[in-house]
């Protein structure tokens, strides 16, 4: 083996390993270095490793963190009770037309994220006629749904749910359709074909789903912002006040620490739980 | 200044250790973006003799400006005007440009136009530059109406120049919250949900202090924790539905909120777009504030800015933003001007208010520097619920 070739996989490696040491290792740096200063804007940041900024602000915002990960739970089950039907249906069901469905899916990401957001605004607004109704039929606190934590949900649902799709998409796509047959041929009913065959090996892709939506949904601010007004604040807007309004650099860089850790924390338990050759499919299993 | 070095130069050891020479370079770039900056030298800007000329680069807060100002003013100095509408907020936009004034940079702009107190923290900081000359702003000297020359946090009108003031009030609904005159009728239970408050601290806080009976002027940082409280838990039980920027008109456009402490000048062009909506003075009266033109530290073509302050302070050129912005001028003469072309738009109070209107207001107020931080921070929460 000569020597080009040994180093050949290193060279492939180098452009992503700059960009990741550029983009993600350096930063990182620099954003723990700031979590463990102290100071005021007039006065300067020092750094002192300040550990208790990430005790105080733990304390200050344990609320908007709970609430960050609820409402990303929540509609990260949302997005999965409603994409795994319609990945299912696409997959077996679509024909000809499975391309155009998919299209259809992934069609408003024309459209950019913040103007749908907004958008939203004028269709929960408290005099639409679905809220009008939601609320006839008593589904709404006090009449509406803007500014609720039902707003959010939605709006963090709908924005996330082609993250779910796709992923789960593939994964049911991909399925060997002869493995359904062979457990009909066995006598099972098709409830037990589709617990004991079609939902455990289209598991990577539901594992992958609820990743690909959990972690952006949990950091997200945009939807809380425009569709939950000021109180219903998740973890990444107290982080972007921090920043932005009140000039806390530290306690902004330890907010987004603490998000961090917290959601890889979540992962691995998640991963665990879920099994890691879920995640890895077939080669995980082979090893 | 040693502090400052000794923790940029500790910094730099980590990210070295960590990364490389190379990583350090990027990141000692950042590093600088952190330290304080009130013990910079001030720099001062005056025209000399040289005729302004070359390129103008105006950072001002969106709709803030009729058509024509910016093309009269090229067409009569051949200066080349480039005009962005990039100040959305105080808070947002001083975030990302201070890593840049940190270094003695503008980001190429050579006006900005913060709020009085943010002009005040700037300057505290040392990111704008003093006007060395009076006679550099002749009609500045002549125009400047006399209630503004000499603002508590520039008494010498040193480093600021108002654009445009303006009144922080209420407004409402007629049709939906006809009875809404007084800061204490957003507490009504009647009106839960229905009633937001502004995002600025230095608006919203002292509004419902004199609701309360407390002149901001005299505040202690008791009294504001106590009135920051005091809307805390008012936003807590779902009374106030959110505290915004000047994003409100949506929301008040759509009827989903009635009644909100709100800015003068967007009631008026409010009201061009929905009759009922209304600016209504507070019984307690408003806050008054102004958003000044400044030249920050690192701006490039100092003259030709000085040229711009000094343009937009012909009555004329002010009569014709006036027309437009609907906000409070601070131009001596642009009324009469204004009363030839539209003499309806000339006495409505909200841009030319008599003083009889305006005497319950008080004028935002600066915070005591060693109380800002808990103030601000206290405040932050209270409205992120």
């Amino acid at each position: 083996m000569s020597g080009g070739r040994r180093t050949l996989p290193y060279l492939l490696l180098f452009p992503g390993l700059l960009w990741l040491v550029v983009f993600f290792v350096i930063p990182l740096v620099y954003m723990g270095e700031l979590s463990l200063r102290t100071g005021s804007l007039t006065e300067g940041f020092f750094f002192n490793w300040q550990f208790s900024n990430y005790s105080d602000v733990l304390s200050d915002y344990s609320q908007q963190f709970l609430r960050s990960f609820i409402y990303a739970g929540v509609a990260t089950l949302l997005a999965l009770l409603i994409a795994y039907p319609l990945s299912y249906a696409i997959s077996f069901r679509g024909g000809k037309y499975r391309n155009l469905l998919l299209f259809l899916v992934v069609a408003p990401f024309f459209t950019t994220y913040l103007i749908r957001t907004i958008a939203w605004q004028t269709i929960l607004t408290d005099q639409s006629p679905l809220v009008e109704f939601l609320a006839s039929i008593g589904l709404t606190s006090n009449g509406r749904i803007l500014d609720t934590p039902a707003s959010v949900i939605a709006g963090l649902t709908y924005n996330f749910l082609p993250f779910m799709i796709l992923p789960l998409y593939t994964s049911i796509d991909t399925l060997d359709r002869r493995l359904i047959e062979a457990a009909k041929d066995l006598y099972a009913s098709s409830k037990t074909a589709f617990l004991k065959v079609t939902l455990p090996l289209t598991a990577p892709g539901i594992v992958a789903g609820t990743l690909l939506t959990f972690i952006p949904a949990s950091g997200d601010y945009v939807n809380a912002y425009f569709l939950g007004g000021r109180n219903q604040a998740m973890i990444g807007n107290v982080i972007q006040s921090n920043y932005l309004v009140t000039s806390n650099y530290p306690a902004a860089a330890a907010l987004a620490f603490i998000l961090m850790l917290i959601i890889l924390l979540l992962v691995v338990i998640y991963i665990r739980f879920a099994g890691s050759e879920a995640l890895m499919g077939d080669e995980a299993s082979a090893n | 200044m040693s502090d400052k070095t000794t923790s940029r130069n500790r910094m730099r050891k980590v990210v070295i250790g960590a990364a490389g020479l190379g990583a350090a370079m990027v990141v000692a770039a950042c590093g600088g973006s952190v330290g304080g900056g009130s013990d910079a030298e001030i720099t001062t800007v005056s025209k000399g003799d040289a005729k302004a000329s070359g390129t103008l680069v105006i950072s001002n807060w969106p709709l803030y400006i009729d058509e024509n100002t910016v093309s009269n003013f090229e067409k009569d100095t051949g200066v080349k005007v480039k005009y962005v509408e990039d100040y959305n907020d105080n808070t947002g936009f001083f975030g990302k440009l201070r890593p840049q004034l940190e270094q003695g940079e503008s980001g190429g702009r050579s006006i900005i136009v913060p709020t009085d107190w943010m002009a005040s923290r700037m300057d505290g900081l040392g990111y704008l530059q003093h006007f060395s000359v009076p006679d550099d702003l002749p009609n500045v000297e002549a125009n400047l109406r006399d209630d503004l020359k000499s603002p508590a946090f520039d008494p010498d009108r040193a480093f600021s120049v108002p654009w445009q003031s303006g009144m922080t009030g209420l407004i409402v609904r007629t049709d939906l919250a006809p009875d809404i005159r007084s800061i204490n009728d957003l507490f009504d239970p009647k009106y839960k949900g229905k009633v937001t408050m502004l995002s600025e601290l230095r608006d919203t806080v002292p509004l419902v202090m004199k609701a309360d009976g407390i002149n901001p002027d005299d505040a202690t940082k008791e009294d504001w924790l106590k009135t920051i409280d005091k809307i805390e838990s008012a936003a807590a039980s779902g009374q106030i539905r959110d505290f915004t920027g000047n994003d409100y008109a949506g929301p008040m456009v759509r009827g989903d909120v009635v009644a909100a402490i709100g800015w003068s000048g967007d009631a008026v062009q409010l009201q061009a777009d929905n009759p009922d909506i209304e600016y209504r003075m507070p019984t307690q009266g408003c806050i008054l504030w102004s958003d000044n033109m400044v030249i920050p530290v690192g701006a490039p073509n100092p003259n030709a800015a000085l040229e711009w302050i000094n343009y937009v302070y012909d009555p004329e050129v002010a009569a014709d933003i006036a027309e437009y912005v609907n906000y409070i001028t601070p131009v001596d003469g642009a009324k009469e001007v204004l009363a030839k072309k539209d003499p309806e738009l000339a006495n409505n109070q909200l841009i030319f208010p008599s003083a009889s209107y305006t005497a319950d207001c008080s004028n935002q107020p600066s915070l005591d520097a060693a109380d800002e931080q808990e103030i601000e921070q206290a405040f932050e929460r209270a409205i992120t619920g």
